[in-house]
């Protein structure tokens, strides 16, 4: 392009200028988009590409009702509101709308924090539902922004929610199923990283996007039958209210696979309303946390052991004097005068402690509990019914008690003499109810389990694996001798109680505690342990119950059994057993 | 002298003589105008999906679709390009009669304006931009700026008048030319920059007043004086407003020198570094046709002030340097047009055109690449529809017209403007003209 200015013209001169401003602009944009140009690209990098977190879906947990899955723990999206102050147009209009649609849910005085200056994230309103949270997005508030929060939600409210835990805010599992499994309900999270709009919306744009999809966690469906778990809760509120006990709980199994029915305490919690629980106490689950002295109900223990080593029978007898002594110490009778010869099922029926030592001694030499009579009850008490030792049930904080092992210095005659009749040692309830189980199964341990299976993304049940048993821990002819002396037990006092026509058995235990170092008689720990089920059957369930309270003198007649007899006659319906003569 | 000046001034009168003597006008004019307008229509094709979709977001609708903005610029291109076919067809002898009565439209607008935007507050009258109204809002039909009826009624006034004070030897008087000029020069910045608070348009307003001064041939001292005039009164408007106090530290010293409290600084800063990104990454050749990540929302204004930017990320430095070369072209041959007019009023307005252009394209590019602070200026034939659009436009129909008066050899300027025969003005263009082939 020929221009052919004027020389010296004025226009020359401005022509000349105007090239030489355009050439500066082409150097600087060389220098921009050519040499700089890799610290521009990290540059929008850095401001472009963001990683987002695909968040997982948490598993639900399913109970049983019946054969049929039903939910337990579901989740639910919520919106947590929040306002951007440095972005604010009108703070009135964010003001009124927040009242109109979400009054219920604003944090306190949150009209302060739409202005607050300095910050660029204040939080309104918190669990706002989907539905809010359109209408909210509707009014088109400038600054007020929302966040996607996933929270559980339970549909049968209080339900078990001792077994179930919770999650906390950061979506961590508490307590119950939910930290036992709590890698296996959370899944995986994905990851998006990806190059975005100014709103984060992710774009298709260039090939820098990586996307690693999300796993959601696992569904899990418990043991715990939903009508069992209920049933059991209520009988513990009515226990809790005609005994003025103020520690229960119970557990309902079915001895013959080792999975939990029920399991319930109380005090207990509503889930869905964390912050009103005043003493975390109410999380735990003593059922599996809480070791205790079992007392009496042991006695079905040593019995056991006697006649699956065959050093008794129900019909052996024995010289009851009430009192009876080992070593430098004297055990005696909490119920006295069944004084003279007496028969072992005698023995039982009124749990004398006395008997129980007898059995010990008649593990060893007949006159002393020597080393071989221990290790003996040790075996049988430790290693085959797994007193003392943890179950590995899939809950959390499951707790191990303490069954001393004769090779201890501890483990000597008198503490087997104590052990006899279930002192000296701590078991769990699970333990308990456990080698109980398979005392009265057939001579089976079922390791106890509280997941059934898995709901897949379609809907579909899958069964867990089975877990270990371990058959003969008694034979089955002991077993079947041990279920009858403790349907035997039961019939002697209290045969009123139970729907005619079944096998209904289980023994009393009263404990006392310990304090400071002695056992007192002020307080008491009132348990019972039974099974129930048709005659000439396996017994379909086992219960335990426990009622305990400070200061208070609970028994296991008076107190814990009750809400046995209420469990077991409902069970008798509910599992739809067939009376036999 | 008097000789002299009856000479120009029959010749400036008598535009009909000269269309008798008009030649063919400049082509290339048009060849670079219409090569602009269509690669802001194809910018429009490219970033027009994604600002629909950031519009769409932010005002929660789906009004805007992905042919919105390319629609809709076709349609400000056909009013512009009517724009430009009027003002190349009307004479300017009726333009130059009408000097009067635009600078009349353009104030009453302006005065309307106010009224209707500073002083009633009714914004869906006066559309209210950060407090400022610089625009009536005409519903479907988009805004309409009366700064753009002043720009042009400006331009036309002090070519004329100029002209005139040019044809009586009267260019370097400070009574009847320096103080009048100043006078209508000040009074327009005020309106503009003072009361629409729009720093952008004024600087466009002192360019065409600066060019055309200095093609009337105004003596180099007071030429200089007025320039440091301007320089005190720019420099106390600047110091005097927080907002550009603060945008031109925020220029020179990042944001750290801006108070954090202030949200503009803040967002000038960020508005320049995303500019910035968009040219760099685009890099030597560019992303291509709808890849552009920085139209998406980042870079504020993508389609109007920060066009040159985007064009950058898409079309690279290949891209940007033929946009440069274009407006480069253009300017130059409207320089050379008003170089090479005779008549001193058609050469006043062609070189007020040149400040206009000239203004916009420097100031928007420069402060895209970090020169100078922003301003918030368009970039003339590419940004996003509207008055601007319409009234650049219809400038170039004025120097197209006026490009068919040019004699073919060049003036000295100093010999005309110190002519004192009528032979050493008409004598040395006119009667001994002759028609050489071109190119």
């Amino acid at each position: 392009m020929e221009l052919h200015f004027a020389p010296k013209s004025r226009a020359r001169g401005l022509a000349i200028i105007l090239a030489i401003i355009m050439a500066l602009f082409v150097v600087r944009l060389f220098y921009i988009q050519v040499i700089q140009h890799q610290y521009y690209v990290s540059q929008a990098d850095s401001e472009q590409i963001k990683q987002f977190t695909l968040r997982a879906k948490r598993g639900e947990i399913y109970a049983m009702e019946a054969d049929k899955p039903v939910r337990l723990v579901m989740n639910e999206t919520v919106y947590t509101v929040w306002v951007d102050p440095v972005q604010v147009a009108d703070k009135q209009a964010i003001v009124d709308a927040l009242n109109r649609v979400a009054g219920g849910n604003t944090r306190k005085d949150f009209a302060q924090y739409i202005e607050r200056a300095g910050t660029r994230y204040q939080v309104l309103a918190t669990k706002v539902t989907r539905t809010q949270a359109e209408l909210l997005k509707k009014e088109n508030l400038a600054g007020v922004g929302f966040d996607a929060v996933s929270q559980r939600v339970y549909p049968e409210g209080q339900l078990a929610s001792q077994v179930l835990g919770f999650v906390d805010s950061e979506g961590v599992g508490k307590y119950g199923v939910e930290q036992a499994s709590n890698d296996r309900l959370r899944g995986q999270d994905g990851l998006l990283k990806t190059v975005t709009d100014v709103r984060l919306v992710p774009l298709t744009v260039g090939d820098k996007n990586i996307k690693k999809p999300a796993r959601d966690g696992d569904n899990l469906v418990l043991t715990i039958d939903r009508n069992i778990q209920a049933e059991a809760e209520k009988a513990l509120v009515e226990g809790m209210q005609r005994t003025g006990a103020t520690q229960l709980s119970v557990i309902v199994m079915n001895p013959n696979n080792g999975k939990v029915l029920a399991m319930a305490n109380l005090p207990t919690y509503d889930p869905s309303k964390l912050n009103e629980v005043a003493d975390a106490a109410a999380f735990n689950n003593d059922t599996i946390s809480n070791p205790y002295e079992p007392g009496s109900d042991i006695k079905t223990f040593t019995v056991a052991t006697g006649i699956d080593k065959g050093v008794i029978t129900p019909q052996s007898t024995y010289l009851n004097t009430d009192y009876i002594k080992i070593d430098d110490i004297t055990v005696s009778n909490a119920s006295k005068g069944q004084t003279g010869n007496i028969t072992m099922q005698h023995a039982l029926n009124w749990s004398l402690n006395t008997g129980m030592v007898t059995i010990a001694q008649r593990l060893g030499n007949g006159s002393s509990i020597t080393r071989s009579a221990r290790d003996t009850m040790y075996e049988y008490f430790h290693d085959r019914l797994r007193l003392g030792q943890l179950s590995g049930i899939e809950l959390a904080n499951e707790a191990k008690g303490v069954v001393v092992s004769p090779d201890e210095e501890q483990g000597n005659a008198v503490r087997y003499s104590n052990m006899a009749f279930g002192q000296g040692m701590d078991a769990t309830m699970l333990q308990v109810a456990s080698g109980f189980g398979a005392l009265v199964n057939g001579g089976t341990y079922y390791v106890p389990s509280i997941i059934n299976g898995t709901i897949d993304a379609d809907g579909n049940y899958h069964a867990a694996a089975d877990k270990p048993r371990y058959p003969g821990v008694i034979s089955p002819a002991s077993s079947t001798t041990l279920a009858e002396m403790v349907y035997q037990a039961r019939q002697a006092f209290y045969s009123k109680t139970d729907k005619p026509g079944f096998y209904v058995g289980g023994k009393t235990g009263t404990s006392q505690t310990i304090k400071n170092g002695k056992y007192v008689s002020t307080e008491t720990i009132g348990t019972y342990l039974g099974f129930g089920g048709e005659k000439g059957a396996s017994p379909s369930y086992v219960i335990m119950v426990e009622v305990a309270g400070k200061d208070m003198n609970l028994s296991g007649n008076a107190h814990a059994m009750p809400i046995f007899n209420e469990i077991s006659n409902w069970m008798i319906d509910y599992l739809r057993l067939t009376p036999r003569e | 002298m008097n000789r002299a000046r009856r000479a120009v001034g029959r010749m400036a009168s008598g535009v009909g003589d000269l269309a008798q003597r008009r030649h063919r006008p400049d082509y290339q004019i048009v060849l670079f105008m219409g090569l602009l307008m269509l690669l802001g229509l194809v910018l429009m094709y490219a970033i027009g999906p994604q600002r629909a979709n950031v519009l769409n977001e932010v005002h929660n609708t789906d009004f805007y679709t992905d042919t919105y903005f390319v629609i809709k610029q076709a349609l400000s291109l056909a009013v512009a390009i009517a724009a430009f076919v009027f003002f190349s067809k009307l004479p300017f002898s009726v333009l130059t009669r009408s000097a009067m009565r635009l600078v009349q439209v353009g104030l009453g607008l302006a005065a309307l304006l106010f009224v209707a935007g500073n002083l009633l507050h009714i914004d869906s009258i006066a559309a209210n931009t950060l407090g400022a109204y610089r625009w009536f809002n005409l519903g479907p039909l988009g805004g309409f700026q009366p700064a753009e009826v002043l720009k042009i009624a400006l331009l036309v006034y002090l070519a004329v008048f100029l002209g005139k004070r040019v044809s009586e030897g009267a260019v370097n008087d400070v009574e009847r030319t320096v103080l009048p000029v100043v006078g209508i020069t000040g009074l327009m910045l005020f309106i503009v920059v003072v009361l629409q608070k729009d720093m952008g348009t004024g600087l466009a307003m002192a360019s065409i007043v600066g060019a055309m001064l200095l093609m009337s041939g105004m003596s180099w001292k007071l030429l200089t004086r007025l320039v440091v005039v301007a320089m005190v009164i720019g420099a106390l408007l600047v110091v005097f407003v927080p907002h550009r106090r603060e945008r031109l530290m925020t220029f020179f010293l990042g944001d750290a020198a801006a108070d954090s409290s202030h949200v503009a600084a803040d967002d000038s800063n960020y508005h320049i570094k995303n500019a910035m990104i968009a040219l760099g990454t685009g890099g030597f050749a560019g992303l291509g046709i709808g890849n552009s990540i920085q139209a998406t929302g980042y870079l504020p204004e993508a389609i109007n002030d920060s066009v040159f930017a985007i064009m950058g990320e898409i079309f690279g430095f290949m891209g940007v340097t033929v946009i440069l070369g274009l407006f480069g072209a253009l300017l130059l041959r409207v320089l050379r047009i008003a170089d090479r007019l005779p008549d001193m009023r058609m050469k006043l307005a062609v070189a007020g055109v040149f400040g206009w252009l000239a203004a916009h394209v420097v100031l928007n590019v420069a402060s895209m690449i970090g020169l100078v602070p922003l301003t918030g200026i368009t970039l003339p034939l590419l940004s996003f529809g509207g008055t601007s659009m319409v009234f650049v436009a219809g400038a170039l129909g004025l120097v197209y017209q006026l490009s068919q008066f040019t004699s073919h050899s060049t003036i000295m300027e100093s010999r005309y403007e110190n002519s004192s025969s009528r032979r050493g003005i008409g004598g040395s263009r006119y009667p001994s003209r002759r028609r050489t082939p071109r190119n």
